[in-house]
């Protein structure tokens, strides 16, 4: 069956989102619907915090906690825009980060009877 | 007063934009140094948690999981409100401004309340080493060290809302009142804020850490 909606606007007229992300410019639109997504991120991380994935559960609530945290730093911390070197210096911090973790690694990996169950 | 007030640059930047452009990326500077002050931490619980992982789902219960999901959310809804104040500032709208910085703090606020109540749960539950602690024989030997990384991480995550929340007064009460803060210079704001949502991020990755992993 088909449903026609018809929308008593004058022709031509298009709603519009301010999405845009400096400051200036900017409306709230966009960092609510950023906030909103979050939120429902959350949701999804708790529902499958209770799923019984095991080993699996990790990996997707930290995945999650990922995106959230590119979404906060894309939209709410302005990653995206001038001045245009400050996302070096925020991928300085995960590339340090990178390499402590993988020397970890490493060094976990290759040693044996660890943990000690004295 | 804030109608005669007029921003200038200091006298090593060309002009407030440089001076804003530099504020901001000495700022993410310092944000690099807390990522892998905050990884390390995470790190150390994670490799922890893989090698005692039966012994931290039985420590991990024990947390009280609305206080953390509460807490997510108002930190979450308290990124939103410090970002409009920043866009009203930079807008020239500066009674929104100060209404929105005023949100902010006050759901800080409710997180240290919440935070609080929490921490005093965990002391009746003797849930706190080297101080009040009991452990169950399900979680020995390791389960201590599941609540050594819970007090060091949230305690050291509240430290820097604190610290968070004192920048935000610091603006509201100081720079905002004698009108240094305006759509030509907003900076110190934008800073404070790009500060609050990193703390924010920080308890993104606390939150299933301390009270999701092991829930099922």
């Amino acid at each position: 069956m088909a449903v026609s909606l018809s929308l008593d606007l004058p022709v031509g007229a298009v709603v519009k989102l301010n999405l845009e992300v400096d400051a200036r410019k900017a409306g709230p639109a966009l960092f609510v619907i950023a906030w909103a997504f979050l939120l429902v991120l959350t949701g999804i991380s708790i529902w499958t915090a209770f799923l019984g994935l095991g080993s699996w559960a990790a990996v997707l609530e930290y995945g999650i906690a990922a995106v959230q945290t590119g979404i906060l730093f894309t939209f709410f911390m302005r990653l995206k825009g001038p001045p245009s070197v400050k996302w070096v210096f925020a991928g300085s911090g995960f590339f340090w980060l990178s390499v402590l973790i993988g020397y970890s690694f490493l060094d976990y990996a290759t040693r044996s009877g660890w943990p000690w169950h004295g | 007063m804030p109608s005669e007030y007029t921003v200038e640059p200091h006298i090593q930047y060309a002009s407030l934009e440089h001076q804003g452009d530099s504020a901001q990326d000495c700022m993410w500077v310092f944000l690099a140094t807390e990522t892998v002050f905050f990884g390390a931490i995470i790190f150390t619980y994670f490799l922890y948690r893989v090698f005692y992982s039966a012994e931290f789902d039985v420590a991990g219960k024990d947390a009280v999981f609305w206080c953390g999901s509460v807490n997510i959310g108002i930190l979450l809804t308290s990124s939103l409100t410090m970002v409009l104040a920043v866009n009203s500032g930079a807008q020239g709208r500066r009674r929104a401004m100060i209404w929105w910085l005023i949100a902010t703090m006050a759901l800080g606020f409710i997180f240290m309340a919440v935070k609080g109540y929490e921490y005093y749960q965990d002391f009746t539950d003797r849930v706190v080493p080297a101080v009040n602690f009991l452990m169950k024989p399900e979680e020995a030997p390791a389960g201590e060290l599941f609540w050594d990384f819970y007090w060091i991480a949230t305690a050291l995550h509240a430290i820097h809302l604190t610290i968070g929340l004192a920048l935000i007064a610091y603006v509201l009460l100081w720079r905002i009142r004698r009108g240094e803060i305006t759509p030509e210079y907003y900076q110190p704001l934008e800073v404070i804020a790009i500060y609050w949502s990193f703390v924010d991020t920080v308890w993104l990755f606390l939150y299933p850490s301390i009270y999701l992993l092991g829930r099922s």
